[in-house]
C-alpha cells in the first residue's frame, strides 16, 4: 500500500480518485450479476440520463463547498428552472432556445440571491439555502399555479432539444457533460477565479488581509453553481420531460455526496473536478441499482444519506491525522 | 526549598521541520519558584504543553511526585495538580467571575447549578489569596490584571500541587506585578512547586529561586538565582546566535520624506486619538504591554477592522482606507502576529501564497502563468534564504521561520512601500529570528519604511530608529533610539492615564 502511494502515477491520478474508480467498477458488476439487464447498452444509456443532470449539480456546489460554504437549494432550484422555463414553452409560447436560456438565468439568479446573501451580509449559507430552497418551491408553484409541466415529447416540432442526451445511440450527454467538468477543472485549477475560491476556502481572513476583495470571489461560487444548476434543469427534462412543483430535495443529498466522495473537503480548500465526476457516476449507478434490485425510491434516501455521512466523515478523519 | 516534586528528563520533541525539544530537563522542589527561560522559540510553551498534556513527547520521562506519569489531556494534567494559568486568558467574559473559576465542573442542586455555593467557594479562594474581587461581578468588567487574578484562583481550586506561570506580567501593571508577586509568595510558603516562564530578567532575579535556560530547544543549565548576575543568564540564552548590533543612534537619513501619516486615528476603545508619522527607511518600533492597542491600530490603519475616524495620510496625499484591498493598493502591506490565521493559507504551496496579494501580474488572458508564478517564488525563496524543498511545498510544512519568509515575500512581490511587521519573530527559533532582523535592515536601507510592534523590549531596541509607545489605546510617548532605554519605555508603556 505505501509502496503503490509513492508510485509517480499514483501521486498524480490521487489514490482515492483510484480506488473510487474500483468502487464504481466493483459496483457495475456486483449490478449486472444480480440484474443482468445492466449489460445492455440501452440500459447503461437510460441509467446516464441521471448522470448527466446530477453530474451539472454536483460540478456546481463544488464550487461552492470549495470556499468553505454548503448550498442545500440545488436540487428545488433546478426544479424551479425547469417549470419556470417550461410553462413559458408551454403556456407562453416563448421559442425552445429562449425557454434555455430562462433556465439557465433563473438558476444564475438564485446564485446570485444564495452569493449576495452569504458573501456580503455574512449570513451562514446553510440558512440561505434552506431559505432559498422554500423561496425555489414556492416560486416555481405560484408561477405554475401548482401544476406539473411537461416539456415536448421527441416526436414533436420543439422535441430536438433532447438530442442533447442521446442522438441515436450516441450519449452527446456524455460529452456534453465531460467538456463542461473539463471547464470546471480549467476554471478552478488555473484561473485567477478558482485560485482566490480555494484559498478563501482554505483561509478567508487571510486571503482577505492580501487586500483580495474576498466577498466577490465568495459570491462568483455561488453565481457559477447557480448557472450550472441552471443547465442542469435542462439535461433533466431533456431525460424525463416532466416536472412537478415541490420537489428536488433529493438531489441535494446526492448532488453533495457525489462531490464530497470525490474528495472535495467540507472544510472548504481542497476541491476536485475529476473526483466529483466519478462520484457523481457511483451515485447514478447506485440509485438505478437499488430501482433494479426491486427496492423502492424510500432505500434511494436511506442509502444515499448513509454514504453522505460516510463520505464527510472520512474527509474529517483525513484531516484529523493530518493535524 | 523542598523535596523534588516533579521531573523531567530527557523530554524529546519533534515537529515536521523543527526539532522543538531535544532531550530537555527540568526539576522543580515543593516550595520553590522555579524560572523558565530562553528566547522566543527556545521551546518554553513546548516543554510545557508536554508537561500538561497537550502535546505527546516522543521520549524521555516525567516524574511528578516520585511516579512517572503521561498525561493525555490538560484535564487529566489538573486532576493530578498541575495547572497552567496561560499568558492568553481563557476567560468566558459574559459569566461571573465564580461561573467563570469553577466552569466544567459547576456545584449542583439537584439538576440546577447551584450559584450561590460557587459564589461562596470563589470568596473562599479570594481570601486565600487576599485578593479583592466581587465573585458575582461579570469579568468583563474586571481589569486585565484582575482577570489574571481569577485564573490563579481558578488555578488553585483544582488543588495544584504545581502552578506553571507563562508569561503572566506580560499585560500588567508595576502595581499589578507586585500583587502577582505577593501571591506568589504565598503559594511558595504553602510548598507548591512554580514554574515561571518571563522574559524579564529583573523579575527572574526578585522572584525566583533557580532558574533553567533553554536554548533552541537544548537543554543549556540550571542556576541557582541568587548565585548569577543577569549576564551570566543573558549569555546562557544567547548563546551561539550573534544578533544584528543594536542599534544606538536612527539610521534614517536626513530629510527623509514622510510616507505614511496618521492623524487623530480612532478605532473602538483600543485607539485612541493616534498620530504619528513614518519615514521612507525608517523602522518605527511600537512597544507596549499586551492589549495596549498596538495591533489594533495597526489593523486599523491597514482597513482590517473598521474606524471611527481619523485621516491617513500616503505620501503626503490623503487616502481613503476601508478595507484591506485600498490599504494593498496604496502600498501597505500587513504581516499579522498570528500568522497561522491571518498570514498564510496553509494547504496552498509556497508559490500560490507568495502571490497572493499579485495575482493579477501572473494572468495570462484569464489563466494564472505557473511557470512565471513559480520563477517569482523561487526568486524570494533564494533572496529570502527560506528553507525548502520547492515552491510547491504547502506552507504547513514549513517551520515558523519560513512561514514568516513566504508572507515577507507575499508583500515584497507586491512591491509595498511600507510594511506593517506585527510581532515579526514571535515563535520563531533563535537562528531564523536573527535573519528576520537582517531582512528588515535590508528592507530599510532599500527605502522600505517599516512599522514594527513588538513585545520584546530587546527586540524593540534593537531594531528600531525611533520608538511609539503605547498604553490603553493612547499613545503616551516617543522616543529617539539614542535616548531610548527600557525604564524610559515601561515608565510610558504603564502609565496611568486619567
Amino acid at each position: 500500500m505505501e509502496a503503490l502511494k509513492r508510485n509517480p502515477l499514483v501521486k498524480k491520478i490521487g489514490l482515492n480518485r483510484i480506488l473510487l474508480v474500483c468502487v464504481l467498477i466493483v459496483m457495475y458488476i456486483g449490478f449486472a450479476i444480480t440484474s443482468p439487464t445492466f449489460l445492455s447498452y440501452s440500459r447503461i444509456l437510460s441509467a446516464m440520463n441521471y448522470v448527466y443532470f446530477l453530474g451539472f449539480l454536483s460540478l456546481g456546489v463544488t464550487f461552492v463547498i470549495a470556499t468553505g460554504g454548503i448550498d442545500f437549494s440545488i436540487g428545488p432550484v433546478m426544479f424551479c428552472c425547469a417549470l419556470i422555463s417550461g410553462y413559458c414553452l408551454t403556456s407562453y409560447g416563448v421559442p425552445m432556445v429562449p425557454a434555455m436560456i430562462i433556465s439557465v438565468f433563473v438558476g444564475f439568479l438564485f446564485g446570485c440571491f444564495n452569493g449576495y446573501l452569504v458573501a456580503y451580509w455574512d449570513i451562514p449559507p446553510f440558512i440561505v439555502s434552506m431559505a432559498s430552497m422554500n423561496i425555489a418551491k414556492g416560486t416555481a408553484s405560484v408561477f405554475t399555479k401548482t401544476q406539473s409541466v411537461s416539456w415536448p415529447q421527441s416526436s414533436s416540432a420543439e422535441g430536438w432539444y433532447r438530442n442533447l442526451i442521446k442522438i441515436g445511440n450516441i450519449p452527446v450527454g456524455l460529452f456534453i457533460f465531460l467538456a463542461f467538468a473539463i471547464l470546471c477543472a480549467v476554471i478552478l485549477n488555473k484561473t485567477k477565479i478558482g485560485r482566490y475560491i480555494l484559498c478563501l476556502g482554505s483561509n478567508t481572513e487571510a486571503v482577505r488581509l492580501s487586500g483580495v476583495n474576498v466577498k466577490r470571489w465568495k459570491m462568483a461560487a455561488y453565481v457559477i453553481c447557480g448557472t450550472l444548476v441552471g443547465i442542469a434543469a435542462i439535461f433533466y427534462v431533456a431525460a424525463y420531460t416532466t416536472v412537478q412543483p415541490g420537489y428536488g430535495d433529493q438531489y441535494n443529498n446526492e448532488a453533495i455526496a457525489g462531490c464530497v466522495m470525490g474528495g472535495t473537503s467540507m472544510a472548504g480548500g481542497l476541491a476536485s473536478i475529476s473526483g466529483t465526476v466519478i462520484g457523481v457516476f457511483i451515485i447514478a449507478l447506485l440509485q438505478e441499482g437499488i430501482l433494479a434490485l426491486g427496492l423502492n425510491k424510500n432505500y434511494q434516501l436511506i442509502i444515499t444519506g448513509i454514504i453522505v455521512i460516510a463520505a464527510v466523515y472520512f474527509d474529517v478523519l483525513g484531516r484529523r491525522r493530518k493535524n | 526549598m523542598g523535596e523534588v516534586i516533579l521531573t523531567m528528563k530527557g523530554i524529546d520533541k519533534s515537529f515536521p521541520g523543527v526539532h522543538a525539544l531535544d532531550h530537555v530537563d527540568l526539576e522543580v522542589r515543593r516550595g520553590e519558584v522555579h524560572a523558565l527561560m530562553g528566547e522566543n522559540g527556545a521551546g518554553k510553551s513546548t516543554l510545557m504543553k508536554v508537561l500538561t498534556g497537550i502535546y505527546t513527547k516522543d521520549s524521555g520521562t516525567i516524574t511528578f511526585e516520585g511516579k512517572e506519569v503521561e498525561f493525555h489531556n490538560t484535564r487529566e494534567a489538573q486532576e493530578a495538580g498541575i495547572v497552567i494559568v496561560h499568558q492568553e486568558l481563557n476567560m468566558l467574559g459574559h459569566l461571573t467571575v465564580a461561573q467563570n473559576i469553577f466552569i466544567g465542573r459547576e456545584f449542583k442542586k439537584g439538576i440546577a447549578i447551584d450559584d450561590k455555593k460557587m459564589n461562596e467557594e470563589a470568596a473562599k479562594l479570594f481570601r486565600r489569596l487576599n485578593i479583592d474581587i466581587d465573585p458575582t461581578e461579570t469579568m468583563s468588567n474586571l481589569t486585565v490584571g484582575k482577570q489574571q487574578m481569577c485564573e490563579i484562583a481558578k488555578a488553585i481550586s483544582h488543588e495544584a500541587k504545581v502552578i506553571v506561570f507563562d508569561e503572566p506580567s506580560a499585560a500588567l501593571t508595576e502595581a499589578e506585578i507586585d500583587e502577582l508577586f505577593k501571591i506568589i509568595r504565598d503559594l511558595r510558603e504553602q510548598q507548591l512547586g512554580i514554574i515561571y516562564i518571563s522574559h524579564r530578567m529583573d523579575e527572574i532575579k526578585v522572584i525566583t529561586d533557580r532558574v533553567t535556560v533553554m536554548r533552541d530547544g537544548t537543554y543549556v543549565g540550571t542556576l541557582i538565582t541568587s548565585q548569577c548576575t543577569k549576564n551570566d543568564i543573558i549569555n546562557m540564552m544567547v548563546g551561539r546566535v550573534i544578533y544584528e548590533d543594536p542599534k544606538t543612534k536612527s539610521m534614517v537619513p536626513e530629510g527623509a520624506p514622510v510616507v505614511l501619516r496618521v492623524e487623530n486615528l480612532n478605532a473602538g476603545k483600543m485607539v485612541q486619538n493616534v498620530s504619528f508619522q513614518l519615514h521612507k527607511g525608517e523602522i518605527l518600533g511600537f512597544s507596549g504591554l499586551m492589549g495596549a492597542g498596538r495591533t489594533e491600530t495597526a489593523r486599523a490603519i491597514f482597513g482590517a477592522d473598521p474606524k471611527q475616524s481619523g485621516d491617513i495620510y500616503v505620501n503626503g496625499e490623503k487616502v481613503v482606507i476601508n478595507s484591506p484591498e485600498d490599504a494593498v493598493k496604496h502600498g501597505i502591506g500587513y504581516l499579522s502576529e498570528d500568522r497561522k490565521r491571518f498570514g498564510i493559507v496553509v494547504q496552498k504551496t509556497i508559490a500560490e501564497n507568495t502571490t497572493l496579494a499579485t495575482l493579477k501580474e501572473f494572468l495570462n488572458g484569464i489563466f494564472i502563468n505557473k511557470k512565471k508564478e513559480n520563477q517569482v517564488a523561487q526568486q524570494y525563496v533564494d533572496s529570502l534564504a527560506t528553507k525548502t524543498p520547492g515552491v510547491d511545498q504547502l506552507v504547513v510544512n514549513l517551520s515558523g521561520g519560513n512561514q514568516q519568509k513566504v508572507v515577507i515575500a507575499k508583500w515584497l512581490a507586491r512591491n509595498s512601500d511600507i510594511l506593517i511587521f506585527d510581532e515579526p519573530t514571535r515563535g520563531i527559533d533563535v537562528g531564523a529570528k536573527n535573519e528576520i532582523y537582517k531582512l528588515m535592515n535590508r528592507l530599510a536601507s532599500e527605502g522600505k519604511a517599516i512599522i514594527m510592534i513588538s513585545s520584546e523590549m530587546t527586540e524593540i531596541l534593537r531594531m528600531s530608529d525611533r520608538i511609539v509607545v503605547m498604553c490603553e489605546g493612547k499613545i503616551t510617548g516617543e522616543l529617539d533610539i539614542a535616548e531610548a532605554t527600557q525604564e524610559k519605555i515601561m515608565n510610558l508603556a504603564t502609565r496611568e492615564i486619567s
